[in-house]
């Protein structure tokens, strides 16, 4: 059967990031076909390159076996392709049946004829067999599904085979989820292809008829649904699993609780709980990996250990002392450091010079209890972080977003670490940093842990976490497995990522 | 070695930014000046006698440039701080009552006391007035562009009331209050000049502003809240706190303009006692670059044009309002200049 659509060596370049790379796709007439990757594996921009908005810098599109050349959306419109955002683009105050109008009218169309444009959405909405609800109501007072279903609507209008959802899960409630795949369903009988992109490994088995598989803007996997499992998909997102590196010298079983957590939860408004009755004990020493695919609950348990968001229920303690504000400050004050995710926007202040930002926890500048801004005691302050880490930073006063990303993060952990903290709260530390940034980050947390701290690695990269941690504990949907020890069973992580097996 | 004073350094560029945006204001308003059928070199010619031509001019642009310098510092010190304070003009009007008030009903205090303490009021009553919309946005929430600028309403409504009533004038003749007396009056820099010492107190303000932001780790902190308050409250900073001592800062600052305005210039509240100095503020403060010293040269920049114009009406038949327009050329420039900037660094 030739397939509707076809790419062929798909490359796209950013800058210095290569979002694709030799992309292959075929998508045929009445399957669901999910793109599945990790956030950042180049899935969003595969399809901006399917809708036009991304023109990319080699390979083809065939369309019915003819080329397809597109400059703009429009093209795509024009061949047939369909693209429902994540932000929907939709007038609140404007009906259902206006809205549609909106999108749906003729070019060159001048008049509004509320009466033709109610008929032409009714019939449109029959012909999909999608149940709009009142075509009167202003769509802002409608459930976020029904108006995911005016998109899908809007999207279908025309002569659209191929239809393209970008995380459509993502901004619905877990109860209108079911809804929305009886209707996917629906279309791909009805001969319509679908592309759904997600990373949302329980959705792909329950949805899709074939499933290719990205990571780092290449195609690691295609296959179909049926030949496959959770764990194996798991694994491809993530990528091979090296054998895990020599393990540092484990910890004795007998020190101190340095973190305690206690049925920690974290209740999201309308959706499945974000952290769901989390507890863990990290010992004096230990440095514990949290794995699982991104967004199952890394980002809430990041946020309320570092005090930007307080939990619904449970406890946090630090050496045996109880966690009463979940603040920040308190937080710092309490001896949690966090080496946070992304460094321009939480690590440091970019526009501000080098020597400021190594005083940005401000303790250090304070020992002496002075108020005043000493530019000699703070450069001193600043040029011993830089010689004890081996930052590059050849001027104190240039602006810090100058420096490489692997000396940002070098001094990131510095200023972390200044202040003797108890616990360090590590997310992805080593995103997009060479072997060496990498390797420097890893011998500074050895350093304080054999001092006895305590970290919590918190990564999406399993490599990292094999190769790093002491023990590991797997996110799934806002619920942490049990501490798996060493040497750590690979498939039963795999199988704990994909929620295949009970935590 | 001494680290610069400036610390954001973002290139020559950064600074040349407010000369072109002068120069583009000045040719664009020549053209306008040539479209009305005048001679915009006379016009230039005359605006200039006018502000530098005679004691007299120097006098009043010092006397002008103190309340904008004033609030202009007001506004930079909260915009640094990333608190969108656009009530400069409201805690202006709420030092001057403060003014008002007890230079006409504290008269038994020696002049040695009551001076300062008229002064310390008008701070403290701006800071207040701005205190509300702090503590609006950290315990509520409340976006403080719409606070301040509400505030600002309110603080006009509170000056007309109390000139219609409890600090009306005994004559009871004109909506205003009594003349403060002389013990809280700020003393005249030179005798048959209006320019009197609360110009050099807000050049006083200006270096300590300065020191603060440069040189104290409370400013500091400000700053670095201004600039990225995500990084700065997970590096352990209490944003709120920041975000408060900024806005009462700032409202004292404005709050102080008020009142020396009451204590050296007017004598008297009455109701349109500001011809909206603390709006102007915000155009100062921009093309100061929210730096104290350049707020400095903006607010000199603002009351010549404003002292310059009536004699450019005067001696060239130029309207005084193109002098608004002047303004407003000046900041649409910079604003455009600043977004150019931005996008070329992006690039």
């Amino acid at each position: 059967m030739q397939p509707l659509l076809s790419l062929r060596a798909i490359s796209k370049r950013f800058g210095a990031l290569q979002a694709l790379t030799d992309v292959d796709l075929d998508v045929t007439a009445g399957e669901v076909h999910a793109v599945l990757g990790e956030n950042g594996a180049g899935k969003s921009t595969l399809m901006k390159v399917i809708y036009g908005l991304v023109a990319p810098d080699r390979g083809t599109l065939t369309i019915d076996g003819r080329p397809l050349r597109l400059r703009s959306a429009l093209d795509a419109r024009r061949a047939g392709i369909g693209m429902v955002h994540q932000e929907f683009a939709l007038v609140d105050a404007l009906s259902v049946a206006e809205n549609l109008g909106l999108a749906l009218r003729e070019p060159g169309e001048r008049l509004w004829h509320p009466a033709r444009i109610r008929a032409a959405a009714r019939r449109l909405a029959a012909e999909v067999g999608l149940d709009l609800g009142e075509l009167d109501a202003p769509v802002g007072t409608l459930p976020v599904g029904t108006r995911q279903r005016i998109e899908i609507v809007k999207a279908l209008a025309g002569r659209t085979r191929l239809l393209i959802l970008d995380e459509p899960t993502a901004v619905l409630p877990p109860e209108e989820v079911g809804q929305l795949f009886a209707v996917l369903d629906r279309l791909r009988r009805q001969g319509t292809a679908i592309l759904f992109i997600t990373h949302k490994l329980h959705e792909v088995m329950a949805l899709a008829d074939r499933i290719t598989v990205l990571r780092r803007g290449r195609v690691v996997a295609r296959v179909a649904c049926c030949d496959t499992d959770g764990a194996t998909l798991a694994g491809l997102m993530v990528g091979p699993l090296a054998t895990p590196a020599e393990p540092r010298p484990a910890p004795p079983a007998t020190t101190s609780v340095a973190l305690a957590i206690d049925g920690l939860s974290v209740d999201c408004h309308g959706s499945a709980r974000a952290l769901d009755d989390v507890s863990l004990q990290l010992r004096a020493g230990e440095l514990l990996g949290i794995a699982g695919v991104d967004g199952n609950g890394q980002t809430e348990l990041f946020e309320v250990l570092t005090g930007l968001r307080p939990p619904t229920r449970g406890r946090v303690s630090v050496d045996g002392q109880v966690l009463s504000r979940f603040e920040p400050a308190a937080m710092c004050a309490a001896g949690i450091a966090c080496i946070p995710p992304d460094r321009l926007r939480q690590g440091v202040v970019g526009a501000m010079s080098v020597a400021d930002n190594a005083v940005l926890d401000v303790r250090l500048l304070r020992r002496d209890g002075s108020w005043l801004m000493r530019p000699a005691a703070q450069r001193a302050v600043a040029q011993e972080l830089i010689d004890t880490y081996a930052i590059k930073a050849a001027d104190l006063d240039a602006p810090v977003r100058a420096l490489s990303g692997g000396n940002m993060q070098r001094l990131i952990v510095a200023r972390a670490l200044a202040t003797e903290p108890r616990v360090i709260v590590a997310a992805n530390p080593a995103r997009g940093l060479d072997v060496a940034a990498a390797e420097a980050v890893y011998a500074a947390l050895a350093a304080i842990l054999a001092r006895g701290a305590a970290a919590l690695l918190l990564s999406t990269d399993l490599d990292e976490i094999l190769a790093r941690a002491d023990r590991v504990a797997v996110f799934y949907r806002g619920r942490l497995s049990q501490p798996l020890e060493r040497p750590f069973p690979v498939e039963r992580l795999g199988a704990l990522m994909a929620g295949s097996e009970a935590a | 070695m001494t680290a610069p004073l400036v610390v954001t350094r973002l290139g020559a560029a950064r600074y040349a930014a407010p000369l072109v945006a002068l120069l583009t204001a000045l040719a664009v308003s020549a053209c306008l000046i040539l479209l009305a059928g005048g001679d915009p070199f006379a016009a230039l010619q005359a605006l200039l006698s006018g502000a530098f031509g005679s004691p007299d001019a120097w006098s009043e642009v010092g006397v002008r440039t103190c309340p904008l310098l004033l609030t202009g510092l007001a506004v930079a010190i909260a915009f640094r701080a990333g608190v969108w304070n656009i009530g400069a003009e409201g805690q202006l009007l709420v030092g001057a009552v403060m003014v008002a008030w007890l230079g006409t009903r504290a008269t038994t205090l020696p002049a040695w006391l009551l001076l300062p303490a008229v002064l310390c009021a008008a701070a403290v009553g701006g800071a207040a007035w701005a205190g509300i919309a702090g503590v609006l946005r950290t315990a509520r929430g409340v976006d403080e562009v719409i606070s301040t600028i509400m505030l600002n309403f309110i603080a006009i409504g509170l000056v007309g009331w109390l000139v219609h009533g409890p600090l009306m004038e005994a004559a009871a003749t004109y909506p205003q209050s009594d003349a403060v007396v002389a013990a809280a009056r700020l003393p005249r820099l030179f005798s048959g000049y209006r320019v009197h010492a609360g110009a050099l107190l807000a050049l006083a303000a200006a270096a300590g502003t300065a020191l603060l932001l440069f040189r104290t780790v409370l400013g500091f902190e400000m700053r670095a809240v201004g600039l990225n308050p995500i990084a700065t409250r997970l590096a352990g900073l209490r944003t709120t706190g920041a975000l408060l001592r900024a806005l009462a800062l700032s409202g004292a600052l404005a709050g102080l303009a008020g009142g020396i305005e009451v204590s050296a210039i007017t004598y008297r509240l009455y109701g349109n006692f500001s011809p909206g100095y603390g709006f102007t503020a915000i155009a100062v403060a921009l093309l100061g670059r929210l730096h104290p010293f350049g707020v400095v040269l903006a607010a000199l920049f603002f009351a010549v044009l404003d002292v310059g114009s009536l004699s450019m009406q005067r001696a060239a038949g130029v309207s005084s309002v193109l002098v608004s327009a002047i303004q407003a050329i000046v900041i649409f420039t910079l604003l455009a200049l600043d977004r150019w900037q931005r996008l070329e660094a992006a690039r």
